[in-house]
């Protein structure tokens, strides 16, 4: 009698440290990883203050700004090349984004202006959420963050995505910079029309060419927001098994303040919603600003009353 | 004691193996997307034998389809988008290295017959792509897209414009047929017709700064092309019908799936288009050698990776005889046949899966004869 409880408690004691060591990457990037701690500060620009909503509770909307940069080591604080707030309502399974253009010319967090793209690089994520909270009007409850050698591995972990092309991306000037390439290099890149799979590098051409596109910076925008749903779409289908693979594929090259309760909650809406119930807002010009100069760069100069507009409407 | 001592040594090993066996476990747990990888079409068997022979491609490889069997042909490289002569003895397939791609004459197993196209360069920005190789009825002339000329400005331009030249010439032989839209992409998939004119897909924006794909009709070199489906509807990937009388395509309109749809074309114009399949990721369809049926390339599963589908097509005036699987029956050297048939039935077609397991190059247009 007592050999064979002794025999189950072994057998259960080796069991959960079979469990335990497979889930080891997960539990390490849950803790490395997620629940990254943003103390946002309380700064008031353009004559708005901004009040600290309360955190938002179990199956209450909330919002994220993912922020996606260079992680190639070209700066040591890289400029976000994508900024897009996601607002996700888990009892209607509905999302909204909304693109953040880079070259938009706004009141930094940090003090002073210049492109919301240099508001990670200057002040971390707390900068980016500050900066857009208090130019958008907006409360973001969350942020995640991911480096584009990340975007690459977590697509081809997935086994690529599929997703339609509406015309052929070309671009003379596509930067070198993954891969062992030169940091400052270019190559040539051609993304052909049509429904189409992509591996990661793929996909990350597609996201990132900006050169040859009539709508430039907003084009690119707009396939973001068509990979992100694509990665959506794959992601769907993914079990607790799978945890250990993606996180082991992202280590290093993601960071998000949402804890694992939230990343669930995220994956569960994930898997439920479908592409009706996904409203997708990109900031064209001219409505929402114009082309300008500023010390020599190329910005969009913001036309706040049509954007706060659309933020008000899509992130009450 | 010594009996104690012994059967916790047992229980070591046991404790391990059990151990190891529950993380062993957990691994097979993972979902389809994780865990399975493409197979090469050649250790596959397809689900279902189509007539005659086809070309497709996977990850930069050439492969032959026919009696039911893959055989890779052709030496090692990026390929893509082989294209059959009319005489159904040559290939024109796209090679591409690196920063350019270039057209090759191929024999039937694959074997460069010549090079047609020369658009490397050690200047980065004076490589070229070519693209959407198309023989013309004839088999006098290629008409293909290149990305010629560029614009060289703060904003460069690269954008494919519809060209021919001569099979049997020199690239310094082509000429330009059509003027592409900026900072589209620009004109793809040129069909030359009977007649001397083509058909290809232009890409163009609108006032609210979108992209749409149309299928447009152009009779000569730089005349002005006539659209033949509205830019609303998104439709691109035209694939003429064996007899010429009829067009299938891929429209999008505007959203993020596709319809497959067939439109009667006399020549120069397009009738009404039906929808065959929609609500898919359907691509580069291809007319079977009777022109009875479709093939085309779109996913299947949750892994996602594209796969061959057969989609015999209503046909106008059915009869007994007439649609009693023509191109199961043609199948050389394929019986026994236990793979599934198409059911020429009245009602909405039915696609059929031919392969599985694999990931055929979804741009790559399925060369069939």
């Amino acid at each position: 009698m007592r050999l064979a409880v002794l025999t189950i408690l072994c057998l259960a004691l080796s069991g959960v440290a079979g469990v335990a060591a497979y889930f080891f990457p997960v539990v390490v990037a849950g803790v490395g990883q997620t629940g990254q701690t943003v103390v946002v500060p309380p700064v008031n620009i353009l004559g708005v203050k901004t009040t600290p909503k309360p955190a938002a509770s179990p199956g209450a909307p909330f919002t994220v700004l993912l922020l996606g940069s260079d992680d190639d080591g070209k700066n040591k604080s890289p400029l976000t090349q994508s900024m897009i707030l996601v607002r996700v309502e888990p009892a209607s399974k509905h999302v909204t984004m909304l693109s953040i253009p880079r070259d938009l010319w706004v009141p930094l967090s940090t003090g002073g202006s210049a492109k919301i793209d240099a508001a990670y690089a200057y002040g971390g994520a707390s900068a980016a959420i500050a900066t857009v909270e208090r130019n958008f009007h907006v409360h973001i409850d969350e942020y995640a963050w991911v480096g584009l050698t990340g975007l690459i591995k977590l697509i081809d972990q997935l086994g690529g995505i599929d997703l339609f092309v509406t015309n052929p991306v070309l671009d003379d000037f596509y930067p070198d910079d993954i891969g062992g390439g030169d940091l400052y290099g270019y190559k040539r890149v051609a993304v052909l029309p049509g429904a189409q799979h992509l591996d990661g590098a793929s996909a990350l051409q597609y996201v990132r060419s900006r050169h040859n596109d009539v709508n430039g910076d907003f084009g690119r925008s707009a396939r973001q927001q068509q990979v992100l749903l694509a990665i959506k779409a794959k992601a769907s289908t993914l079990n607790a098994a799978d945890l250990p693979d993606i996180v082991n594929a992202l280590s290093g090259r993601f960071k998000t303040s949402m804890g694992l309760d939230r990343v669930r909650s995220l994956l569960s809406v994930a898997s439920a919603f479908d592409l009706a119930n996904v409203n997708q807002v990109v900031l064209y010009v001219p409505n929402f600003s114009s082309y300008g100069q500023i010390s020599g760069q190329s910005v969009l100069l913001p036309h706040w009353s049509q954007i706060l507009a659309v933020t008000r409407a899509n992130f009450p | 004691m010594i009996l104690r001592r012994l059967a916790a040594l047992l229980f070591v090993p046991l404790m391990v193996a059990f151990g190891s066996g529950v993380y062993l476990y957990l691994g097979t747990l993972k979902s389809k997307v994780v865990k399975e990888r493409p197979q090469l079409p050649t250790v596959t068997k397809p689900k279902f034998i189509l007539p005659g022979t086809m070309f497709v491609v996977q990850d930069g490889r050439l492969f032959k389809l026919n009696a039911g069997s893959f055989t890779e042909i052709g030496r090692a490289g990026d390929w893509s988008q082989p294209a059959l002569t009319p005489d159904h003895k040559r290939l024109v397939a796209v090679l591409r290295a690196g920063a350019s791609s270039d057209l090759y004459l191929l024999d039937l197993n694959g074997q460069v017959v010549k090079r047609l196209t020369k658009d490397d360069s050690k200047i980065l920005d004076a490589n070229h792509w070519a693209y959407y190789p198309r023989v013309s009825p004839d088999g006098a002339s290629l008409f293909y897209s290149f990305d010629s000329p560029k614009l060289r400005s703060n904003a460069p331009g690269v954008d494919l414009s519809v060209w021919s030249m001569p099979l049997n010439g020199a690239q310094s032989q082509a000429r330009r047929w059509t003027d592409p839209y900026w900072y589209t992409g620009g004109d793809v998939s040129p069909i030359p017709l009977a007649g001397g004119a083509i058909l290809y897909v232009r890409h163009s924006i609108d006032n609210s700064t979108a992209v749409h794909a149309q299928i447009f009709y152009q009779s000569r070199l730089l005349s002005v092309g006539k659209p033949l489906t509205s830019a609303a509807d998104d439709c691109s990937q035209p694939a003429l019908s064996p007899d010429g009388t009829q067009v299938a395509m891929v429209c999008s309109h505007g959203k993020q799936t596709a319809s497959l749809e067939i439109a009667p074309f006399n020549g120069s114009a397009l009738g009404p288009a039906s929808v065959v399949l929609e609500g898919g990721l359907y691509a580069s369809p291809a007319w079977s050698p009777d022109g009875k049926a479709l093939a085309y390339l779109a996913p299947a599963g949750a892994a996602g990776h594209f796969q061959l589908w057969y989609l015999a097509l209503p046909q106008p005036a059915p009869s007994p005889t007439a649609t009693s699987s023509p191109s199961v029956a043609a199948s050389p050297g394929s019986t026994p046949r236990p793979t599934p048939r198409p059911t020429p039935t009245p009602g909405p077609p039915a696609p059929v899966q031919v392969t599985q397991g694999v990931d055929l190059t979804a741009t790559s247009p399925p060369a069939w004869f």
